[in-house]
């Protein structure tokens, strides 16, 4: 009976596993060979949801073919903990070999050493091209110049557009030229109270990316380039806060905080319910599962004198202090975050947009990427910032508030005013309290 | 000192007392052995610079105490505790008590209604944030179409800095399942031969309510109130998962509070003070609900 | 309107005073306020097991509708399989290890902690009780890193010996909720065994246990949720796959920025609400069972 059940299981999951496609070594076997031999463990912290677990185990199996010596051990943990659990686990010293590491945790986490210096592991391997890589990406893993971390998944943020919407309206889609003038009179144009549609998502935010884009196009910053100081106070941060807040609250073009609460998951934009919103390369993965509508990208449109600014983002891995064995680390992730790695974990699958031009290039070929998917592309090369903050130690802080303070905005609850001098007291009273410790 | 704690006894006391220590054995063993250490070393580490790693702390006495009398966000983090914990035991407490007679009632099918009532302290973790968009949301939900029938605009309830708080202890409602367990069993347990000799003495419903259920079920409902003050300062769900702490600061408890410095800005020895000043506030509370309990809380010993 | 003729009143009225009137009266009274309360308190488990039956692209669609179209029965083996990659039959059964030694470690620690507590007099008993209430008010949040740093010196992370050995000594909540309970239960009939000659272990296995019925069967349905529903201490003590709980797998399905596939997840969360229910109405008949028996001596 038990054996039948073992093996109708076995059988489920082999047909399940070559149906994706998935290589038919099931790990079981594997794991004996590796046993029988002299191999050393590696371990893993990171998060995958379910759905894409048979991937990794796709390319983990074939890394333990091309490196019998080592075994893979992964503990995984939800993208919603993995940031509690990395604490716990770096005070009792039992942080496992290679950690996942959000662009966010990359400074306090080197600072706290959650994670190594990989600098002159990095700059020692001739083969592995770090050069290759988005410049911009690395740089959220470089702490005091010396790179502590390497990205795998980087991207901009640019304007999605509902085109079921567009079309329903009898209106031209976004185009390259516009300027934010004009798509905030095309979200006019497209607002109906009566069906409950608004042009604009209103999903304002000043985190990171979304600074970029939301202030970038009026010359502003959230903060100065080092992250010492806030730098909202100033006629370009205002005017753009004005924008979007008028465009919420005075033209009701979009919905208020209240309203998109509304719409389950937060997500007016996605829900259909609005025919422009934000989007980053990494939530397309989720429009193409959730959307139920035909949608596309645009560039971030312009400012009124043609500047054109938004802000990317990324996560990467990291070795950590406990580590025994950061070469042998450093032999998985040379291969992972290869471009060979990258187009087969993320560019094939669009579940992350690799952190090279090629391997996003690729990525545009994948299901979740839309037909302008070449907007991500031009945008990366042409004019996103990686987004502040995450050089500060107290970059978690400062998120806070900028996030705080857009929800009220959205909400209507502050004025544009009040939000500007309580990000700038407050703000920079967290970032003096650090400066020393920098 | 001493003296007071342990004065001299008699043999058959001692007896006694030798019991007494051999049955709470396991539970101080467990204390010394589990508790003793995490919760000592919480206290000294709230007295450090302690943000991550256990080695080179630096004391800094009580700068991390300091720090929050100075941060305005800790006041308003204390006010929304009390503001939440009021609320939710005085209502929670009596919500609990009424559906406890409800549910003590001799009507037919109320195996099923008991099921029926304990059902979103049993779903709650899983389901919490899609239910309260069929509850809650402003404009979809089944509360504010609810209202509408009758001709009243919903308020805008967790997305809005008024109403946020009173919308935790709306939900907080939901949750009343294990209190109305404790209190039905409470109920249960009350001899009935109280209630014949009450009615022979011609006491109407309330006189029995007042009489005879309040006085038995009263080590229970004290029981109740303290737990619900306890768990309210400590309820950490519906925060984590729909507020946190927002809009602006104004869901932002202590608890919320603690978890952000100790989890979010990595300054675990802020986190420690912040969970020693929770502890004493909770301390306070219920040694005052101690002493206020022995003047209405009825025991048999 | 027309008042009824007065004979018919009064009749009514000496209807309502009826022991048989007034009970219906009564049950009618009741059931308004029931059914109300019940079908909002429905609401939770409705929305769960309607999501349960949804496509994935159905779960969010504006506005939001709680019957399926076409009800998704694929998904609960869907949810079960998780991927290949997610055991729930390991998570499930080891959840169901933990949850039964706990209730058991729970039962027994507790009972005599309680009884110690609420009957047996003890030099040192008043402060050691105030410990036992302030072990309850610290902040578990705070708890968990130095928690989780004793445990790892013990070595016993990635077992299940963190959640399964502590239950043994006792737990402050279920102390405090018993010896409430053993506090009500008349003196005399503890004088009364002592004149037969029992002692404390005879007293509190024959009279308490028998008589706290309904108290026992509350903290054991607790215990049973608390542990079934048990989530962070598991997740952080546990890292294998074999040894992962229900409350954990069930999270994998819970991705980054929308990679959620909530349809699978509330599918198996539905299957896994289910022992917790039968348990539920299981456990009811030893509150029933608590009266007939606390009535008889009482």
């Amino acid at each position: 009976m038990n054996k039948q059940q073992l093996s109708r299981r076995a059988f489920l999951k082999l047909a399940a596993a070559s149906s994706s496609g998935v290589a038919l070594a099931g790990i079981g076997p594997l794991r004996n060979i590796a046993a029988a031999q002299d191999t050393v463990e590696l371990t893993f912290g990171r998060h995958w949801e379910a759905a894409f677990r048979p991937r990794q185990a796709e390319y983990d199996e074939g890394f333990m073919e091309r490196h019998p010596d080592i075994k893979i051990n992964i503990t995984y943990n939800t993208w919603a903990d993995h940031n509690n659990v990395v604490p716990a686990w770096a005070a009792a010293g039992t942080l496992p070999d290679i950690i996942y590491v959000h662009g966010s945790r990359a400074t306090p986490w080197a600072h706290e050493g959650i994670i190594i210096d990989i600098h002159d592991i990095v700059s020692a391997d001739e083969e592995f091209n770090v050069d290759g890589m988005w410049e911009e990406s690395v740089r959220l893993y470089r702490v005091n110049g010396r790179i502590h971390a390497l990205p795998y998944d980087h991207g901009p943020i640019i304007l999605g557009y509902n085109k079921d919407m567009f079309d329903a309206a009898g209106m031209d889609y976004p185009a390259e030229d516009w300027t934010m003038e004009d798509m905030a009179a095309a979200a006019v144009e497209l607002t109906d109270p009566d069906m409950g549609v608004w042009g604009w998502d209103g999903q304002l935010d000043l985190g990171n990316g979304g600074g970029g884009f939301f202030v970038g196009a009026w010359g502003g910053q959230t903060m100065n380039d080092d992250e010492t100081a806030m730098s909202v106070d100033t006629p370009e941060v205002r005017e753009a806060l004005n924008h979007w807040y008028n465009l919420i609250h005075e033209a009701g073009a979009a919905p208020s905080g209240t309203e998109s609460e509304a719409f389950p998951n937060q997500n007016p934009f996605r829900s259909g319910a609005c025919a422009m919103g934000h989007i980053a390369t990494w939530s397309t993965p989720s429009m193409r599962a959730l959307a139920n509508f035909e949608w596309d990208v645009a560039p971030t449109p312009m400012g009124a004198d043609g500047t054109r600014s938004t802000g990317a983002f990324g996560s990467g891995y990291g070795i950590t202090p406990t580590s025994d064995k950061p070469d042998v680390a450093w032999t998985y992730l040379r291969e992972y975050l290869s471009l060979d790695g990258m187009i087969f974990m993320w560019s094939l699958s669009g579940r992350g947009s690799p952190a090279r031009p090629e391997g996003l290039e690729v990525w545009l070929n994948s299901d979740p990427a839309p037909p302008s998917g070449r907007y991500f592309l031009e945008a990366m090369f042409d004019y996103a910032v990686t987004g502040p903050p995450f050089q500060s130690l107290a970059a978690a802080q400062v998120s806070n508030i900028l996030g705080r303070e857009a929800g009220l905005l959205r909400l209507g609850e502050t004025s544009v005013d009040a939000a500007i001098a309580a990000i700038t007291e407050e703000g920079n009273a967290a970032l003096d309290e650090v400066a020393d410790d920098m | 000192m001493l003296r007071r704690y342990f004065p001299a006894i008699s043999a058959s006391a001692r007896r006694e007392e030798r019991i007494f220590y051999l049955f709470i054995l396991p539970w101080l063993i467990g204390l010394v052995v589990f508790n003793a250490g995490p919760v000592l070393g919480m206290l000294g580490l709230s007295f450090t610079d302690w943000r991550i790693s256990l080695d080179n702390l630096q004391f800094i006495g009580l700068d991390n105490y300091a720090k929050l009398v100075d941060d305005p966000i800790f006041w308003v983090s204390v006010g929304n505790t009390l503001y939440i914990v009021v609320g939710r035991v005085v209502f929670g407490t009596a919500f609990a008590l009424f559906l406890a007679i409800l549910l003590n009632q001799k009507v037919p099918g109320i195996p099923f209604f008991r099921a029926v009532y304990y059902l979103p302290t049993v779903t709650a973790g899983v389901a919490v944030a899609l239910v309260w968009i069929w509850i809650f949301n402003p404009r979809l939900g089944i509360l504010n179409y609810s209202l509408k029938q009758i001709g009243i605009t919903g308020p805008p309830w967790i997305y809005s800095s008024t109403w946020v708080k009173p919308s935790l202890i709306l939900m907080s409602l939901f949750q009343v399942g294990p209190n109305m367990i404790i209190l039905l069993a409470g109920l249960q347990g009350v001899p009935k031969e109280l209630y014949e000799s009450a009615e022979i003495d011609g006491a109407g419903n309330w006189a029995k309510f007042r009489n005879v259920t309040l006085p038995m079920l009263s080590p229970v409902l004290f029981f109740v109130i303290i737990i619900s003050v306890v768990s309210s300062f400590q309820n950490f769900t519906e925060i984590r998962v729909m507020t946190e702490g927002g809009p602006g600061e104004s869901s932002n408890v202590l608890i919320w509070y603690l978890w952000e410095n100790a989890f979010i800005f990595l300054q675990l020895g802020v986190a420690a003070a912040v969970a020693w000043i929770m502890f004493v506030i909770l301390m306070a509370l219920t040694g005052l609900q101690f002493r206020l309990g022995r003047r209405w809380v009825f025991y048999e010993a | 309107m027309k008042k009824a003729p007065l004979a018919k009143r009064k009749k009514g009225e000496a209807w309502r005073k009826t022991i048989k009137g007034r009970r219906a009266i009564a049950i009618l009274i009741t059931f308004a306020l029931l059914i109300p309360i019940g079908i909002i308190f429905v609401m939770p488990f409705i929305v769960m097991v309607s999501t349960a039956l949804k496509p994935l692209n159905q779960v969010f669609a504006f506005p939001p509708r709680l019957i399926p179209e076409t009800p998704q029965w694929q998904n609960f083996p869907d949810g079960w399989y998780g991927y290949g990659y997610v055991d729930f039959t390991t998570c499930t059964w080891n959840s169901l290890k933990i949850t039964v030694n706990n209730i058991i470690g729970n039962l027994v620690s507790c009972t005599l902690a309680a009884y110690a507590f609420a009957r047996l007099k003890a030099r040192g008993k008043n402060l050691l009780f105030a410990i036992v209430l302030a072990t309850m008010l610290l902040p578990n949040e705070a708890l968990v890193v130095p928690q989780y740093v004793l445990f790892n010196r013990f070595g016993w992370l990635d077992t299940h010996l963190p959640l399964m050995v502590p239950p043994w000594f006792g737990w402050p909540f279920f102390i405090f909720l018993l010896r409430q309970f053993f506090m009500t239960i008349p003196e005399e009939l503890i004088d009364a065994a002592k004149i037969d000659g029992a002692g404390h272990a005879r007293i509190l296995l024959q009279i308490f246990v028998p008589l706290s019925k309904p108290a026992l069967a509350t903290l054991a349905i607790f215990a049973f949720i608390g542990n079934w529903n048990s989530f962070f201490g598991p997740l952080l003590y546990l890292r294998s796959p074999d040894v992962q709980t229900l409350p954990v797998c069930l999270v994998q399905y819970q991705g980054a920025y929308g990679n959620t596939d909530w349809h699978l997840m509330m599918a198996v969360a539905t299957i896994a609400v289910i022992p917790v229910l039968l348990i539920f109405i299981f456990g009811q008949r030893y509150f029933v069972e608590g009266i007939a028996t606390s009535g008889v001596k009482g």
